[in-house]
């Protein structure tokens, strides 16, 4: 954006503006960054003392010196994450796609249809959005015990499912959803189901890509609940082998490193795919 | 091959008729529908509905009757008497106060510098949101190596410009700073995204009126871009306090509640009284006072957006 006021002024000033732009840029991009990058680094390095390029500060903290893969090797091989991430994938996804699913049901009640006791229910949804995992994870377990649903997948996943976030975030899409389409089917007699499925879900791309982003990654990087609900071999999740790295009697960095990595790039695979459309699916959250 | 005009069928006559007639009854179902009518909406809430009220909301309302055992309020008149609860509350309060507007400032910054097309743009915002996809305890860890007091990144750069080096996680005073950095660090890029999202519904020829009429890049921002994003605004800083409130994670993995007990926020003390103390009335008692005070802070907040920037509500 530059005004009217700038066309005059010299090629010079313009080539520091420019100059001056791309250093604040890659400055950004560094500090966000440089964190992500020496635990990559880290993860390619031959053992050695953790902090030797960090103190003093050397160039070398970021492009390791004959970098291996052997700690990934390791990983994968003897400390069962290759099962941890199928597993992981697995829950994950059946997740997002059930979610998308019930919670775009529902969304699509609360924004589009009428009903008795809308704002009850829509209370409700918020009540259980924002009711802190960390607070109820005692009672939850209780509960998903007495359904005897402990150690089994549908542990994993179906506390999951229902998600208040992505149900507020599709009734905020539906909101701005045109009315006219909606009662040019009704009067060709389709049934809100029909409706919902043929001609709605399908227009919904945005908000869907938003709500997978967030149900998926709630669920790749979910460490507290799999460690309480399914602890047995069978059910490892990616998260609780990067944490069990972390030892009272001495952390095994390279490890850490390597299970922490292969652990981050599904998430940042899936943002990558779905950005521009995650962009526009979150639209709704500023109208209120 | 064209067709002369055929007079109008009987029935094609009525279409246009039997369309009102039924737009009229799904518009405004009578007695009959309005019973499918309902059995529609159930179908589209149930599924949702029940697993709420199963893995949220009963838990949750088990979590509140557990804090009020045998119907007595003794374990919160216990609370209040408690210094090691009051000063957790201060902690937690001086955390959100530092977290949530660094990084509402910080997300807004980076989205008002970093909207627009281009590849150069489009590439540091992906560098921005990167961070809120790694878990919370791979960010722990990595902020732990960048701020140990010997040895880490932090103080290495320090000492690299000339300046003094810190103690960070290891002083009482910095340790909660240092965990509102790492907060501003994870969260800003996915905000930013929220900021971003609302700026692509200002329509482009405001801004082109703007520029014509000799308006700067900063006044457009100022007086164009912020007063347009006041609902989104309101959005990221209640759930962005929300969070805050609720922190848990790094303070289990870097401090434990220390030094001093300087980062002992509530869901950590709520977590050590269910975990370390055993006094399950204790923990529930803080997770349901913080759960009422989030409730409080979201609805207020969301009234004042409604109130003082009048969104397009219904």
């Amino acid at each position: 954006m530059i005004g009217p006021n700038r066309i005059g002024a010299s090629p010079l000033s313009r080539a520091s503006l420019l100059a001056f732009r791309v250093a604040g840029y890659a400055l950004v991009a560094a500090l966000f960054l440089a964190p992500l990058a020496w635990v990559l680094a880290s993860s390619l390095r031959r053992p050695g003392p953790l902090y030797q390029y960090a103190s003093p500060l050397s160039w070398r903290l970021f492009i390791p010196d004959r970098p291996t893969l052997a700690n990934f090797a390791h990983a994968l091989t003897s400390l069962g994450m290759d099962r941890a991430l199928r597993n992981t994938a697995f829950v994950a996804v059946t997740t997002a796609l059930a979610g998308l699913v019930v919670n775009s049901m529902a969304g699509f009640a609360l924004a589009a249809l009428s009903f008795p006791g809308k704002n009850m229910v829509f209370a409700a949804v918020m009540v259980a959005f924002m009711a802190p995992f960390d607070a109820i994870v005692i009672p939850l377990h209780r509960a998903v015990s007495s359904m005897g649903l402990v150690n089994s997948w549908a542990a994993l996943i179906l506390p999951a499912v229902g998600n208040g976030m992505a149900i507020f975030l599709f009734r905020q899409f539906y909101h701005e959803y045109p009315k006219e389409i909606l009662e040019a089917a009704r009067v060709d007699g389709a049934s809100w189901l029909r409706l919902f499925w043929q001609v709605v879900l399908p227009s919904s791309g945005p908000a869907l890509a938003a709500a997978a982003v967030l149900i998926f990654m709630h669920q790749w990087n979910s460490l507290f609940w799999p460690l309480v609900a399914a602890y047995s071999e069978k059910y490892t999740m990616a998260q609780v082998i990067v944490a069990s790295q972390i030892a009272v009697d001495g952390t095994r960095w390279a490890s850490l490193f390597a299970t922490s990595v292969l652990s981050s790039i599904p998430p940042m695979m899936l943002f990558f795919l779905l950005q521009k459309h995650y962009l526009r699916g979150i639209g709704g959250f500023g109208g209120n | 091959m064209s067709r002369p005009p055929t007079p109008a069928q009987p029935s094609a006559r009525l279409a246009p008729i039997q369309r009102q007639a039924r737009l009229r009854e799904r518009l405004h179902p009578t007695h009959r529908n309005l019973r499918s009518e309902l059995l529609a909406t159930a179908a589209f809430l149930a599924p949702a509905l029940a697993l709420l009220a199963a893995f949220r909301l009963y838990p949750a309302a088990v979590s509140v009757a557990q804090s009020l055992q045998g119907g007595s309020l003794q374990a919160y008149r216990e609370l209040f008497a408690d210094t090691t609860f009051l000063k957790s509350v201060r902690v937690t309060l001086a955390y959100a106060a530092m977290a949530s507007p660094a990084t509402v400032a910080v997300s807004l910054l980076l989205a008002l510098v970093l909207q627009g097309s281009g590849r150069v743009r489009s590439l540091v915002r992906t560098a921005c949101f990167l961070p809120s996809t790694v878990s919370m305890s791979v960010v722990a860890v990595t902020w732990g190596m960048i701020l140990d007091p010997h040895f880490g990144l932090a103080n290495s750069v320090l000492s690299a410009v000339g300046l003094p080096r810190q103690l960070f996680l290891a002083s009482p005073v910095q340790a909660l700073q240092c965990l509102a950095a790492l907060s501003v660090w994870r969260n800003a890029g996915y905000w930013m995204m929220f900021f971003l999202s609302g700026m692509e519904a200002v329509p482009k020829s405001v801004y082109e009126a703007a520029q014509l009429d000799g308006a700067s890049p900063l006044q457009c921002a100022v007086t164009i871009t912020v007063p347009l994003l006041a609902p989104t605004l309101g959005f990221v800083l209640v759930s962005n306090t929300v969070v805050n409130c609720l922190a848990f994670a790094p303070v289990f993995i870097l401090t434990r509640g220390g030094p001093l007990g300087s980062t002992n926020v509530l869901m950590y003390e709520a977590y050590k009284s269910a975990f370390t103390y055993l006094d399950m009335p204790r923990s529930s008692a803080i997770s349901t006072l913080v759960l009422a005070a989030v409730f409080a802070l979201s609805f207020l907040e969301l009234k004042l957006i409604q109130a003082g920037f009048g969104g397009d509500r219904q």
